[in-house]
């Protein structure tokens, strides 16, 4: 009865103290800075952006940037996403025609393109306020670029209604846009800074919204500073987000150990006074 | 019809009549492109080595390809039956791709006749199980030969745990009898390497006797010879793939630690896998001196199995088929633990990818795979999968650890009754 005893203190202590690793790693050790994961993603957390690039046999989330509002700091709204699937650089496709390799540096996430004609530098450097994503190369190129959202209710002042077809907008670097969370009943805001005019700039109206915005331009370098936030409207709901995950793990593991040790105790005296009765 | 018979034949009828509409696509594909290469006489270690430097190329992290990682032994017991595979339908590809996440391109109409083939090693493995169980028991023969998740793993996923688990019964069986047949069939249960925490367990019980001990480790040394070979021969590849790549997996399964899957971090990830490894040779090194001898050895093989359920970092699905026939034989085990795997496994992965050998032979029912699977993929972006896997994991480890305690309890108390 002893070895039992010892056993299951054990087990219990151990699964309940392991069950908050997830807990105290997103809390304590995951915040700024890259962290890779899976088949090659990789993920970056502050107290305002929640980052993702995602891995290197799937084009999308190149990068994914997500907002974490202040009104609900688990949840992450979709700001703005990079595609290497629909973007090209000298009419190369930078998903099929390239070789990419991504490393990290500090803050940076540093991803390579390589092709036998010319070799791309991507970087995503994530700051308190910004995601700055710059393409470098050591000559000029040129560069069609595509950034999603489903949707932007508004950019640059233009709604759906002033916009039914694909439209190219005034040179500018500055594009600013709003959308809005239904979940969250809240608006947000966001803006993608140039760091220099580029060619043309293009947006693509999708239903309620524009979905997309397409950059072309001709240049060495280019960086794309993103900026984004959300205000409540009214009282927001709560709502789960996979974010909750780590919250959730402790509840579940003391939740099924407890159930064990009720079974064990309780469920063997049952079956004991049956035993009893029947005999 | 004798009754022995009678079970085996219809525990066989009903797996070559699933067998080749299911599948689980990457352990078959790295079973079939294994064989194309054995065949060819090529290096199945170089290919998955080579494949892994270059994903750690590419995505500069400490990720593996997860390609053939077991026993060179076992692609022997396939590449016969996919050998005969192209005497009918050529050597075409048949499977291309399916290493997830790709997808696999099927061919029809070789598809179905290709994974009958390379399962039938398996359905022969659950045969020999079932032969064995009915000579001792038939009630637990039947509940071998006809439990859904032993079926599952077998026919419809189609892989190979079944081999673990009639070697290791055979060599339990063969113990008493013969000691240098019981190593070559424990050497041989090492086609999935997790059984290696036995290897200390049958030291300890033939330790005094020397003759016995040689003759298990000559027996054992037989099934070793190949991979000194490969050592040998290209030493980097082999080493990488089976220990390294073994070794330094992060943990997770059905068990306690598939939290781990949340934490996308995959340093800290592979840190905090180091955990039940230390933890597991602690505890193996604490309970073999002390159970190992004076327990027998059915309860001492399957406590020490209970043990790497328990504190192995990697517990898939498939692994308690490996000694499911064991668990029958044992009179203080509960044999219904297979409930929580099986459970998991549709947790996991959606039940119709099985079914893509049936579900790619027409575009309608591939858009309804594809309509599926934007439900399942918004399911566990959500995160609302993870946590009845993370309680069923849970479930599972306590499972286990109720039946470990039940042998431990036992086997104390018969040592204790034992008459001085």
């Amino acid at each position: 009865m002893r070895l039992k005893r010892v056993l299951t203190v054990f087990f219990a202590v151990y699964i309940i103290a392991l069950s908050f690793i997830p807990l105290i790693h997103d809390s304590l050790l995951a915040q700024e800075r890259w962290a890779g994961y899976g088949t090659g993603a990789y993920q970056f957390q502050n107290q305002h952006y929640f980052v993702l690039f995602n891995d290197p046999y799937d084009g999308s989330s190149k990068p994914h940037i997500h907002v974490n509002p202040s009104f609900a700091p688990a949840t992450r709204i979709s700001l703005l996403e990079f595609s290497d699937w629909t973007s090209w650089v000298n009419d190369h496709n930078l998903f099929n025609e390239f070789n990419a390799t991504v490393r990290t540096s500090s803050n940076a996430l540093l991803v390579t393109y390589a092709s036998p004609e010319i070799v791309v530098r991507k970087s995503v450097e994530v700051t308190p306020d910004t995601v700055k994503v710059i393409f470098r190369c050591e000559r000029e190129f040129k560069a069609h670029l595509e950034i999603w959202r489903w949707v932007m209710t508004s950019v640059n002042g233009m709604s759906i209604m002033d916009a039914s077809k694909p439209l190219v907008i005034a040179p500018t670097n500055l594009i600013e846009f709003t959308f809005e969370d239904d979940r969250l009943q809240s608006v947000g805001r966001g803006s993608i800074t140039l760091s220099a005019v580029p060619a043309e700039i293009m947006i693509w109206p999708h239903e309620k919204g524009f979905n997309k915005i397409t950059i072309d331009f001709v240049n060495s370098e280019m960086s794309l500073t993103v900026w984004g936030s959300m205000e409540a409207v009214g009282t927001p709901p709560l709502i789960w987000s996979y974010a909750l995950l780590p919250y959730v793990l402790p509840v579940v593991a003391i939740f099924v150990v407890g159930l064990y040790l009720l079974v064990d105790k309780y469920g063997r005296t049952i079956k004991n006074r049956a035993t009893r009765r029947g005999s | 019809m004798e009754e022995r018979l009678r079970i085996v034949l219809l525990a066989v009828a009903v797996r070559l009549a699933i067998a080749p509409f299911f599948m689980h696509a990457g352990d078959v594909g790295t079973i079939y492109e294994s064989s194309i290469m054995v065949l060819k006489g090529e290096n199945i270690y170089d290919y998955v080595y080579a494949r892994t430097l270059q994903i750690q190329n590419v995505t500069g992290l400490p990720v593996f390809f997860e390609g053939y990682a077991y026993h060179p032994l076992l692609i022997y017991f396939f590449a016969p039956f996919y050998w005969l595979f192209t005497l009918i339908a050529g050597t075409s590809p048949v499977m291309i791709d399916g290493h997830y996440p790709s997808l696999p391109v099927l061919i029809y109409p070789w598809t179905p006749l290709l994974l009958l083939m390379l399962k039938i090693p398996i359905i022969l493995a659950d045969a020999f199980v079932v032969y064995l169980l009915a000579g001792m028991d038939t009630r637990k023969a039947e509940i071998y030969a006809f439990c859904p998740y032993v079926i599952f793993i077998s026919v419809v996923w189609g892989m190979f745990d079944a081999f673990v688990a009639v070697f290791l019964l055979a060599s339990y069986l063969t113990y008493t009898r013969s000691n240098i047949l019981s190593g070559v069939f424990y050497g041989l249960s090492l086609m999935k390497l997790y059984t290696i925490v036995l290897l200390p367990l049958y030291v300890v019980r033939l330790f005094g006797k020397w003759r016995a001990l040689l003759e298990f480790l000559g027996g054992l040394a037989l099934t070793l010879l190949p991979v000194a070979y490969l050592l040998m021969v290209s030493p980097k590849s082999i080493w990488n793939v089976l220990i390294t790549f073994q070794g330094t997996r992060l943990m997770g399964g059905v068990n306690m630690y598939n939290f781990i899957w949340i934490v996308q971090d995959l340093p800290f990830d592979l840190l905090v896998s180091m955990v039940p490894n230390i933890l597991l040779v602690a505890v193996l090194v604490w309970l073999i001196p002390r159970f190992g001898r004076k327990a027998p050895l059915l309860e001492s093989i399957l406590a020490v199995m209970f043990i790497y359920f328990l504190f192995g970092k990697v517990i898939n699905e498939q692994f308690l088929v490996s000694i499911f026939p064991m668990i029958l034989l044992c009179k203080e085990c509960d044999h219904r633990l297979w409930v929580a795997p099986f459970v998991f496994i549709f947790l996991r992965s959606p039940f119709y990818y099985f079914a893509l050998p049936i579900l790619w032979t027409s575009p309608i029912f591939y858009s309804y795979y594809l309509e599926a699977d934007v439900v399942w993929r918004q399911l566990q972006a959500a995160g609302y999968l993870q946590i009845p896997m993370y309680a069923v994991g849970v479930g599972f480890s306590l499972v286990i650890l109720w039946n470990l305690v039940r042998i431990l309890e036992t086997t104390q108390t018969s040592a204790a009754m034992k008459p001085l």
